[in-house]
Parts: structure tokens; C-alpha cells; sequence
């Protein structure tokens, strides 16, 4: 499947966070987003759509987001996952950066960040 | 107390590589805290003269504590209190990470002014409410008979309090008492924390409050207890909690938590030992619930 623009997954159980990161990505008019709401949801998106870059949640129904972040790299190595999270614990940071994690943000996460990370990897 | 992971801060800003994290996390569970940084993230001294005294113990069989008094760079008191500072998180991390080649003394003292600056919660955005809050706060836990848990409790308590602030409310006010009676709500938000300790964690609330609490947190205009109401006073759970489970791993324990529960009509049965914290908003006032 070819794609003219990056596409972005966003992977959150809140729909508050899902609707204020598509708020956020929309300002930049060029990406296609798309939303899962729970872990198993995101890695099915994650094969269909197959998402230049991921903000993964990690608190999810039937599925966490580390359990989700070794699926997906898995299914594609080099695939670019920002965890996105409120609990940035020591344990959680090193499983998701032993995992392949590219970056953590913890929650709140400011339009700043959003925007280091877009400018990195677009 | 901090609102984010140092390391995660140290990620963020780029100040070093997710491998060197990788590296120093793990290394950190052996790491032996040395008092040069102690000193440097006290603020008594600077890093070249922690250098210095590492250089002098080259050539003098003297203790740390011991040189650092005679060159007149800390008090015997200031000692007393380096030597008994507990295992802090970042402080751990910081150390491990310049045993491993990470990060010069100079630098971390950077980081961790600036991550201090930025993320502690300092006491001043506290005073706020009232000066001696976090004190009555473990008070009157001890009071409950909370020995094993009531600094938990109060620190879950005060953090709530400075996130009310930060969040929802420019002056709340609370009151803590025993759970005495079953408890019903209009709109009940939960999320239990398990680990080494196992706590379950509520809002409970009227429509009204709870719409208005909605509002406020998400920053959008909310009229109806709808889906995105309930994702909103979920998300302050979640969040505050989360910033709770960072605070615990910067002191040594690990907790998770579950995904928050939200639910319309709720009957919480007297569970026994629990209590009812209720704070008093501006807009109205909510009981959160901790067994």
C-alpha cells in the first residue's frame, strides 16, 4: 500500500489524549492520523496501516503499551515508538527503552515536545 | 518531589543517548551513592571542589566528609545530613551514570539544577494553600493510626493537593476523614495501584461537579457528562496517579497501576479502613477515596 503522506498512530485508552494529540499533529496539516484505543486495537491498526510513527500509551485495557511496543517491533525493526505515558517510572522507562522505544514523554506533555520529536524524525 | 522521572527528563532533553540510559538504569541497582554528589545536588558545594577533595584523597588517607570540613567547604551538620539522605532516585541515577562515563559532575550538576527547576514541585507553589499543609497532612494520618502507610498516604494526599492546583483549581481545600458509611455517587472514576502496596483510588462525584471538574481539566467546553467528561476526569486520575507511581520509583518502589474505571451510579460499601478525602473547589466539591 503506498502512502502520500507519514502517517501517525496514536495509541491511548483516553479520549481526551487522543483528541488533544490529533489537535496538536493537525496543526502541522500533514500527516494522516489514526487512533486505537486499547493495546491489542493498536497492533492491528499498527499491521494495517503500517505507521511511520507511534505515541503509545502504556496503562491500557486487554493489552499494554510495552507488550505492544515488542509486537510492533517485531513486525517492523526500525519503526519509530513514542512512549507516552503519566507513569514515567524507572521500571517502565527501562522496559520500554530495552524494548526499542525511541523516545518517553510523560504526561502532561507540552506542544514543545511534540514538536522536538516531529522535527527529529519528519 | 518530582512530576517526572530524571532519567526520562535526561532522555527529553537529549542530554544523553536511550542506550547510556539503558546502561546506567541498569547498572544503577549496584551503584554506591558517593557524597560528592550528595554535596553538588545540596548546593554546598561545586563540582570542582568535590574534584579537588577526590584528588586530595589520592594522596591523604582521609575520608570525604572528613577533608570537605577541614577545607571549610561544609559544616559537620551539613555532613550529618549528606550521610543521611536516603536513596533518592535521581540521585542514584545521576551517580550511575558518571560511574559509567555518561555524564561529567559538572554536567549532572546542570541537569539537575534545571531539572529541578523545572520539574520539582517546590514548596513555594504548595505554600499557596497553607504553610504547614504537608506536616497536618501526616499528622493526621499517624492520628488514624497509619504507621506503615501514612507517609504513603500523606504523600499521595499532598501531591493531590499541589495537582488540584496545578490542574483544576487556583485554592482548594481539604478535609480527611474515615471511611464511617457506605458511599453513593452519581459519577465514580477509579483505578487501583498494586505492587508492594495495593490501594484503590477514586472520585467521587455529583453531575454537576463532575461536568464542571470535566471542563476545567480538559481545557474544552464540556456541558454533559458525555464520553469525552468521563475521559477527562479519568485522565486527572490517571495522571495524578501516575505522577504518585513516579514519585514512589524516585524513592525505590515500583507500583503499576490498571486502567481508570468510570462508572454512573456507584454504591462504594464501607470497606472497612479507608478514607474520604473531600476537597472543597472554587466550583464545588468532590470526595476522593483511598482504600
Amino acid at each position: 500500500m503506498s502512502k502520500s503522506r507519514p502517517t501517525i498512530l496514536i495509541c491511548d485508552d483516553s479520549l481526551l489524549v487522543r483528541k488533544k494529540m490529533r489537535d496538536c499533529l493537525n496543526e502541522y496539516g500533514e500527516f494522516d492520523i489514526i487512533e486505537a484505543s486499547s493495546g491489542q486495537s493498536s497492533i492491528e491498526l499498527f499491521k494495517q496501516h503500517d505507521p511511520d510513527l507511534v505515541f503509545l500509551d502504556i496503562v491500557m485495557p486487554d493489552k499494554n503499551g510495552i507488550d505492544a511496543l515488542k509486537e510492533m517491533m517485531a513486525v517492523k525493526k526500525d519503526v519509530k515508538v513514542v512512549m507516552l505515558s503519566s507513569s514515567g517510572t524507572r521500571s517502565h522507562l527501562k522496559a520500554a527503552m530495552e524494548a526499542g522505544a525511541h523516545d518517553f514523554i510523560q504526561k502532561p506533555w507540552e506542544k514543545s515536545q511534540i514538536e522536538h520529536i516531529i522535527r527529529n524524525i519528519f | 518531589m518530582f512530576s517526572q522521572y530524571f532519567g526520562n527528563y535526561l532522555l527529553n532533553r537529549g542530554i544523553i543517548k536511550p542506550e547510556q540510559l539503558t546502561d546506567a538504569l541498569e547498572y544503577q541497582r549496584s551503584v554506591h551513592l558517593k557524597l560528592g554528589v550528595i554535596a553538588v545536588n545540596a548546593g554546598y558545594m561545586t563540582p570542582a571542589q568535590v574534584e579537588e577533595i577526590h584528588n586530595m584523597q589520592k594522596k591523604v588517607d582521609k575520608r570525604f566528609g572528613e577533608l570537605a570540613i577541614e577545607k571549610g567547604y561544609i559544616t559537620g551538620q551539613q555532613l550529618e545530613e549528606m550521610l543521611a539522605t536516603q536513596r533518592q532516585g535521581h540521585l542514584m541515577l545521576g551517580q550511575a551514570l558518571i560511574d559509567r562515563g555518561h555524564l561529567t559532575i559538572e554536567q549532572l550538576q546542570k541537569a539537575l539544577d534545571e531539572y529541578k527547576n523545572e520539574y520539582g514541585m517546590s514548596t513555594r507553589q504548595f505554600n499557596v494553600v497553607r504553610k504547614d499543609d504537608s506536616q497536618e497532612i501526616e499528622q493526621i494520618f499517624r492520628d488514624y493510626g497509619e504507621a506503615l502507610l501514612g507517609k504513603m498516604y500523606s504523600d499521595y494526599v499532598t501531591l493531590l493537593m499541589k495537582n488540584l492546583i496545578r490542574f483544576v483549581d487556583d485554592n482548594p481545600t481539604i478535609e480527611i476523614n474515615q471511611f464511617k458509611s457506605d458511599l453513593t455517587a452519581q459519577w465514580f472514576v477509579s483505578q487501583e495501584i498494586f505492587g508492594k502496596i495495593n490501594m484503590l483510588t477514586a472520585i467521587a462525584c455529583d453531575k454537576d461537579v463532575f461536568v464542571k471538574f470535566a471542563a476545567r481539566f480538559a481545557q474544552e467546553e464540556i456541558t454533559e457528562p458525555d464520553e469525552l467528561a468521563q475521559a477527562s476526569v479519568g485522565e486527572f486520575l490517571n495522571l495524578h496517579n501516575g505522577i504518585f507511581l513516579v514519585n514512589m520509583s524516585n524513592n525505590g518502589v515500583e507500583l503499576e497501576m490498571n486502567p481508570q474505571q468510570v462508572e454512573k451510579n456507584r454504591t462504594l460499601a464501607n470497606p472497612g479502613k479507608a478514607y474520604v478525602i473531600t476537597c472543597n473547589m472554587t466550583w464545588g466539591k468532590f470526595d476522593v477515596i483511598l482504600v
